[in-house]
């Protein structure tokens, strides 16, 4: 039954977060693309270890604030000052009147910004998903204790079942698995 | 995840100020004999009270700012700011001094606080403050501050110096008892100290938001004093193995943090008061849009919000410290506008009107107060070498 499944990928065990750090660095300069790391925690320095540069989430998330900011100008200011101006509190109707719309800018570029980041949070994810083809090994179930995980992918170009294992091997990483989809 | 050596013990050598020991000696100098003869004539001596109190309201709430991060700091166990924390340090170690700036201003109550001379029953809304507003009640609150503010900033350099000769781990232990209760003693302090010198500039006037208001502006600026005084030390060659630009990378932040605070603060006060357009409210607002104070008013909105905040927003010039450090040159500046435009506009109320007083008063107390900072950096290690928390400091990343 296993075998007729697709391969996800070849997982090592590590000893600790200095040992997953290490071989981080070592199959960055090999050169793999499609791969991740499992920690129980979050290991500070790891995404330079795996040369993810800068993430784009701040690029989205300013996107996201900049167009709650221009939907709450456009929703206060079109109907009171030009389509239907009301006089409240004897405020003028014109542009002088813009403070009391102020909090209504802050908070719309604070909600669009929210809402953005968390999005293009999931998405940069891949959330939600039912399972992760991680999960069909046993020994994964360590990873929320103490248990430090790589994994590289099949879809790597440079994935192959022999030399990655050899590598894997190679800089520390134990119980090497074929992991199925 | 890198292993770090030990870095040495640097001490600042004096030889390495430069002129600036002599310069600033003879600007403290020159300011305080100026502003002292500018004090007995006549003619100059509501402008020299004014002048006064806007030179020593700077520079307090730098140093006050300075010791807020040193509490906050140590009550929320931060190991980030360790390489920095003797530099703050020995600027909140300036307080008592910094305060003691403050007598010539007292000895000027009756030209600032126009409440001073007011005879009971001549004016129903001063008599509801006079349980506050009383002339013994007023100096007991100065030397209040005075006295919780020094001890405070002087007992944790205490401890914190003494830790780097004994090495002692009980020291962090007291420093982090120091920030938790010096918070609300500092808030405190800070807040009375604002409605009793700021506020009661117009006994008639109020605002609950007044004490944050000025501590936005406190702690924003000495964040940026503290990266310029960072910078020049590097550029001396110290701390160069000790502070990196990730360090720079959490000044920047918290720069932009407390620039997006001082406007949010700010702000609040602007349109609550606009909006419920009650005239004893709305007195400090119209004061300052009116005549030429409209365009300094302008210009500290602009100035210290919409300039630095997209400057800050972006990452990399967090990162690169000459370009943090115009950005914080730059606040520096602007808390000193927003403290002239907050207490000016109550003597020249027919607009902006420099004198050669307010330069003679920031001379008088910068020029001393710098003078003193180089030297009480000399006295001891420029970061502490001995604490548990340096090497987590060391290898800060973002």
């Amino acid at each position: 039954m296993e075998r007729s499944r697709k391969v996800y990928g070849l997982a090592a065990e590590f000893a600790n977060a200095t040992a997953l750090y290490n071989a981080a660095e070592k199959v960055r300069d090999a050169g793999f693309r499609k791969w991740d790391v499992h920690t129980p925690f979050p290991v500070h320095g790891m995404d330079k270890a795996m040369g993810l540069g800068k993430s784009w989430l701040s690029a989205v998330v300013l996107c996201g604030g900049t167009l709650g900011l221009l939907t709450a100008v456009v929703l206060e200011c079109y109907p009171s000052l030009f389509d239907y101006p009301v006089v409240v509190h004897g405020k003028p109707t014109t542009f002088m009147t813009v403070p009391a719309f102020m909090p209504i800018f802050f908070e719309l570029t604070v909600l669009f910004s929210a809402f953005s980041t968390v999005f293009a949070l999931l998405i940069m994810n891949q959330l939600p998903r039912w399972n992760h083809p991680m999960f069909n090994w046993e020994r994964f179930a360590k990873v929320t204790d103490d248990g430090f995980f790589l994994v590289i992918e099949a879809r790597d170009p440079k994935f192959s079942e022999t030399k990655t294992r050899e590598l894997l091997e190679q800089i520390g990483g134990q119980h090497v698995t074929l992991v199925h989809d | 995840m890198t292993e770090h050596s030990q870095p040495k013990a640097e001490v600042f050598n004096q030889n390495d100020a430069g002129n600036w020991l002599p310069l600033l000696l003879g600007a403290g100098a020159i300011g305080i004999v100026g502003s002292a003869i500018c004090a007995f004539i006549p003619n100059l001596h509501e402008q020299f009270a004014y002048s006064w109190l806007f030179a020593f309201m700077y520079f307090f709430t730098l140093c006050a700012g300075s010791l807020f991060w040193i509490l906050v700091h140590h009550a929320t166990d931060a190991e980030w700011s360790v390489v920095v924390r003797r530099i703050l340090e020995t600027v909140a170690g300036l307080l008592p001094i910094a305060l003691l700036f403050f007598i010539p201003a007292l000895l000027c109550a009756p030209t600032l606080w126009k409440w001073w001379n007011i005879p009971h029953g001549a004016d129903e809304v001063l008599d509801k403050k006079r349980w506050y507003l009383s002339h013994g009640f007023f100096v007991l609150r100065y030397v209040i501050y005075f006295a919780l503010l020094s001890f405070v900033a002087l007992s944790l350099k205490r401890h914190s110096t003494q830790q780097d000769a004994d090495g002692k781990a009980s020291h962090t232990i007291s420093m982090r008892k120091f920030g938790v209760a010096g918070i609300p003693v500092f808030a405190l302090s800070l807040t009375f100290g604002a409605v009793d010198w700021l506020m009661g500039l117009d006994y008639k006037w109020g605002s609950t938001m007044w004490g944050v208001y000025i501590f936005a502006g406190a702690a924003g600026s000495s964040m940026s004093l503290l990266v310029l005084i960072v910078t020049a030390l590097k550029n001396k060659g110290y701390l160069n193995n000790v502070v990196t630009l990730e360090h720079y990378h959490i000044m920047g932040k918290l720069m932009f943090a407390f620039s997006v605070f001082w406007a949010y603060i700010g702000f609040s006060q602007y349109m609550l008061i606009w909006y419920a357009n009650i005239p004893e409210e709305t007195s400090y607002f119209i004061r300052r849009n009116v005549e030429s104070w409209w365009y300094l008013s302008l210009l500290l909105v602009i100035g210290r919000f919409f300039i630095p905040f997209p400057l800050l927003l972006l990452q990399w010039t967090k990162k690169v410290p000459k370009v943090l450090c115009c950005v914080a040159g730059w606040i520096v500046l602007m808390q000193m506008l927003d403290l002239y435009v907050v207490i000016m506009p109550m003597l020249h109320k027919t607009g902006f009107s420099p004198s050669f007083i307010d330069l003679l008063a920031l001379l008088g107390i910068g020029g001393t107060l710098g003078f003193l900072f180089l030297k009480a950096l000399g006295k001891h290690n420029l970061f502490p070498t001995r604490d548990p928390r340096l090497p987590q400091s060391l290898q800060l990343t973002n």
